[in-house]
């Protein structure tokens, strides 16, 4: 069985399992509320006691606003689903013994793991597109179109943001007995580089500051944080060659 | 509220996700031997009850 058959394995039951079609619609119904939120927050204010003062307060809502909610959003929503569905890739199949059938044929270790990251990227690059798509429409339509191609380099920015967890969550997977543990193991790296990333001067290294970058290019700068971005595939090629090299070792 | 017509570019994309999720849950309604509940129930919920019903099918009606 070589990497391709395996490919095709995870995605058909990323698409069985309707992972794929619940990221997708989560991500979208994000994608479709950010702008409208941006737009009538104001209006909404409104609506509650006293709410007119306070509405006159709030600046007109412009594009920007949409765009922030919308990286706010996909970039939180993201990562907890890249927690949540990658959890369980390798710990679930180790509990239930499946992974021990797999690997009886002659399918290296690397090849199963590369394969399952692959098919989890797939994925996500798959709705993160279709969510970029649904709120650059309803951008479009309450406020004014977006500029395309750094519209995508934000999403692209975003999807390897999302993707360092995913590789970060698949290690965890591989070393953790349970589904469960491999979600806190997670989720405690996910507070540490938080933590990282709060010190002065080092936040801009990681893969946080992808985001903050593409933030930037919608509103018009330029700089662009090339180390973090190589600190973040660094950081996917690590956390997944750490996890074969454990893996190799490991007893199904 | 202002014109009805002004209204319909917004509703596409969500018409497209109903319908989208519509068609999923149905095919997998008609595919699948035994749900929870009966079959024709889980049709109707799916049909009529927007967004909501597929959704609602798809993460409890299921049986394996």
């Amino acid at each position: 069985m070589n990497f391709l058959a395996a490919l095709r394995k995870e995605w058909l039951e990323q698409w069985r399992t309707y992972r794929l079609l619940m990221l997708g619609v989560v991500l979208v119904v994000f994608g479709l509320l950010s702008p409208l939120f941006a737009k009538y927050t104001p209006e909404i204010i409104k609506l509650i006691p006293n709410g007119e003062a306070i509405a006159q307060l709030i600046p007109t809502p412009t594009v920007m606003d949409a765009v922030t909610q919308y990286i706010k959003n996909i970039g939180q929503f993201g990562v907890i689903l890249a927690l949540l569905l990658t959890m369980g890739v390798v710990a679930q199949e180790k509990d239930k013994g499946t992974a021990a059938m797999m690997l009886v044929k002659p399918l290296p270790r690397v090849t199963f793991l590369v394969a399952k990251f692959t098919a989890l990227a797939l994925m996500f690059a798959v709705t993160i597109a279709i969510a970029g798509a649904a709120c650059y429409y309803y951008t479009w339509l309450l406020f004014g179109a977006l500029d395309v191609p750094r519209w995508l380099a934000l999403n692209g920015l975003m999807l390897l943001f999302v993707l360092v967890y995913v590789a970060l969550t698949l290690f965890c997977s591989v070393v953790t007995k349970s589904q469960a543990a491999a979600g806190g193991l997670a989720l405690c790296l996910l507070f540490i580089l938080g933590l990282i990333g709060s010190i002065p001067g080092l936040g801009e290294y990681l893969p946080g500051q992808l985001i903050a970058w593409g933030g930037g290019l919608m509103a018009g700068k330029a700089e662009a944080f090339w180390p973090a971005l190589w600190v973040s595939v660094g950081m996917i090629v690590v956390a997944l060659m750490g996890a074969s090299l454990i893996f190799e070792r490991q007893e199904l | 509220m202002e014109n009805i017509s002004s209204l319909i570019p917004f509703l596409i994309p969500i018409v497209l996700l109903q319908l989208g999720l519509m068609v999923f849950a149905l095919v997998d309604l008609i595919h699948r031997e035994r749900t929870k509940g009966p079959k024709w129930v889980w049709a109707f919920v799916v049909i009529f009850v927007n967004l909501i019903g597929p959704i609602v099918y798809l993460v409890v009606g299921r049986e394996e």
